[in-house]
């Protein structure tokens, strides 16, 4: 028998040599759509975080609400902040009309005496407190002078860009509203008690008492940033493996039309037998193509300037997820060759299947921005069971032990596609 | 040649799924050890079923076969392993060239080694293509993968061989190499289930024919016991156009 299942692995790696086309969708198509989707990716990436989106900033306050604002926003990394438009200085209107224009995603506009008006309000309230009237905040709080910051918006700029920004806005304003109060209040209560050792000082607005720290819940020691490699060279990977069902279930129908099945279903050999030379066949061409690109993403990729693909701490289960992928991408190959009665029908089948399974599995996009709905359908997508176990891998520094749920159901999934070959190749048999 | 059954089919029936009449319609005969049988007949009328019956790809609707005493339902590896078929279509990997095709074919057999690669060269060497073994066979003519086809299906020297119209579409010379190699195999002891539509080729080359029409058989013999049973008809292609009454068929 072992005879027959080398002849049947020979056969199959000569066809599968000579298959130019078919090699080509095996090989070099991933490949160029890893080098692509992570390029595009990217640039989108840095425009975020590196330069930032274009916002142009107009302070006609040129008090402290204006300069905090300003210097609050240059500060972050989220926008890069421009006060001209075309080399002159920005207005409103031109303002208006640049971000009209998609030169710019957001336009703030500090108004005059924005700063001032703040101050007096402040100043009205901490004079009502210190002479001990009554509920005088909530009696300020109907006659104060307000404050109109306004921001233009690109129709194109994603919600959630625009509630980081209004959120930053509130923020400095804020601050910039506790400062004035805080003065006012040390002034006020400076007057009154003359022993200057006692009264508050400025120290408390300088100091920091919430800070933020960013961290990465992950379980590597390894400081792994996500990115647009770590993302994108799992995802294709995944759906490269997948795509070989094209070929494989075209190799299956090329049998069956240039008649070498009749043959073989006359012989003294399983019909098992000559499926499983494919499915070792394959299953080393989904090791090869995931080995090919891996080194994608830790070598060529960081040759264009990209960061280097950090595969996280447990080769074992990389092995491990990588060979049941490699499984579940065969045995569904097996099965769209075994139930499509021509090869223009598996092309279809292949092809379109695969690339709904990658939409449900959140290879285009990440299945935690699905609806609820399309994020239920979407754990019933083996890509989406290799995707999760490979970002645990990956992303957050995940064991052999972490990614046996998804082994698990990878392997059962190409048990199923097994069954259904065996039950469909019964029925087609039994004319 | 002897009298005992190699092959003996009982009340055969076939009648495939969505049809609405049976291919095959309750025939029955028996082929003797190192026959030639000729399975003659006209389009549809039957005879790739019983072949495909008789080669195990799929099962009678009712009936009983038995070949070399034995039935698929409890011996099916080793009654595929005494048969040889050589199918109407070139059942082979066009992109693989003639030697890969058959140390393919050949290893299903379970032959490897010396034996396999002896058995491969002399047939090569037999038919001609020796110098044509490492070329794709996407580039062999008609004939040439003929032979091919013929070759995949003896490789192993199987007691029972089927050919199904092995010299549909080749030339004379291809045609007389295959003929002269098939009663060689015979000579050997292997016996032959033959279809073909030369009717001038089966009377000379099949000891026995069975004349096949619309899933009956109309008449069974050898080829000079037909004619002389038909009056008037000089030779065998006479009595197949009589009996199958020179209608066209599809």
């Amino acid at each position: 028998m072992l005879h027959k299942l080398l002849a049947t692995v020979k056969k199959e790696v000569l066809l599968l040599l000579r298959d130019k086309v078919g090699l080509s969708i095996l090989f070099i198509m991933p490949m160029v759509l890893i080098f692509v989707m992570t390029l595009v990716q990217d640039s989108a990436f840095k425009t975020m975080n590196e330069k930032g989106i274009p916002v142009v900033f107009i302070d006609n306050d040129k008090d402290s609400l204006g300069i905090q604002i300003e210097r609050g926003l240059k500060a972050n990394d989220l926008c890069y902040l421009s006060d001209s438009i075309d080399g002159k200085p920005a207005s409103v209107e031109t303002a208006q009309k640049a971000v009209q224009e998609g030169k710019f995603l957001v336009g703030i506009v500090i108004p005059k005496g924005a700063t001032e008006a703040i101050r007096k309000n402040v100043t009205e309230l901490v004079n009502q407190t210190l002479n001990g009237e009554d509920s005088a905040i909530h009696k300020s709080a109907g006659k104060t002078d307000s404050v109109e910051i306004t921001i233009l918006i690109d129709p194109v700029a994603k919600k959630s860009f625009l509630i980081s920004m209004t959120s930053n806005l509130r923020e400095f304003i804020s601050e910039v509203k506790t400062k004035i109060m805080f003065q006012t209040f040390s002034e006020q209560v400076a007057e009154i008690i003359p022993d200057k050792q006692n009264a508050p000082t400025n120290s408390y607005q300088k100091s920091q008492i919430i800070k933020y720290k960013e961290l990465y819940a992950s379980k590597s020691e390894d400081k792994i940033v996500p990115n647009a490699v770590q993302h994108n060279v799992p995802a294709w990977t995944i759906f490269a493996m997948f795509f070989i069902a094209i070929p494989l279930s075209s190799s299956i129908l090329k049998e069956k039309n240039e008649g070498s099945v009749f043959r073989l279903h006359t012989m003294p050999t399983p019909y098992l037998l000559l499926v499983n030379g494919k499915i070792i066949v394959y299953v080393i061409v989904c090791l090869i193509q995931f080995v090919l690109m891996l080194s994608v993403g830790q070598i060529f990729l960081p040759m264009l300037g990209l960061p280097a693909l950090v595969l996280g701490n447990s080769i074992a289960g990389i092995m491990l997820l990588t060979g049941a992928t490699a499984f579940a991408a065969t045995g569904y190959g097996v099965m769209v060759g075994t139930l499509a009665s021509t090869e223009h029908q598996a092309a279809i089948m292949g092809s379109l299947s695969i690339l709904l399974l990658s939409a449900l599995g959140g290879i285009w996009v990440p299945s935690y921005v699905m609806p609820e709905v399309m994020r239920n359908i979407s754990a019933w997508s083996p890509l989406n069971w290799s995707l999760e176990g490979f970002y645990k891998l990956f992303l957050r520094g995940g064991h052999v032990s972490d990614v046996l749920g998804e082994t698990i159901k990878l392997l059962l999934f190409f048990l199923a596609t097994m069954t259904v070959t065996s039950i469909a190749n019964r029925k087609k048999r039994a004319v | 040649m002897s009298n005992t059954p190699i092959i003996e089919i009982e009340q055969l029936t076939k009648t495939f799924r969505h049809a609405t009449e049976p291919a095959v319609k309750g025939i029955s005969f028996a082929i003797n050890r190192n026959e030639i049988f000729g399975l003659l007949g006209p389009n549809g009328a039957g005879k790739t079923t019983t072949i495909s019956i008789l080669c195990g790809l799929f099962p009678p609707t009712s009936g009983k076969v038995m070949i070399n005493g034995q039935d698929f339902q409890t011996h099916s590896t080793e009654i595929r392993q005494m048969i040889g078929i050589v199918p109407q279509d070139i059942a082979l990997y066009p992109t693989l060239n003639a030697r890969e095709n058959l140390e393919f074919y050949g290893s299903m057999y379970g032959l490897y080694g010396r034996e396999l690669r002896n058995s491969i060269n002399d047939w090569l060497n037999k038919l001609g293509l020796t110098d044509a073994a490492k070329r794709k066979l996407s580039t062999y003519s008609g004939g040439m993968k003929r032979r091919v086809n013929l070759i995949a299906g003896v490789l192993h020297k199987p007691s029972i061989l089927f050919l199904d119209e092995p010299t549909v579409g080749v030339d004379v010379h291809s045609r007389n190499v295959i003929i002269q190699h098939l009663k060689e195999i015979n000579a050997q002891g292997t016996t032959i289930i033959y279809t073909s539509h030369h009717m001038e080729e089966a009377e000379t080359f099949c000891t026995r024919v069975s004349i096949i029409d619309q899933g009956k058989i109309l008449t069974q013999g050898t080829p000079a016991e037909l004619i002389n049973n038909h009056p008037g008809a000089p030779n065998l292609e006479t009595v197949f156009l009589n009996l199958t009454k020179r209608k066209l068929r599809d």
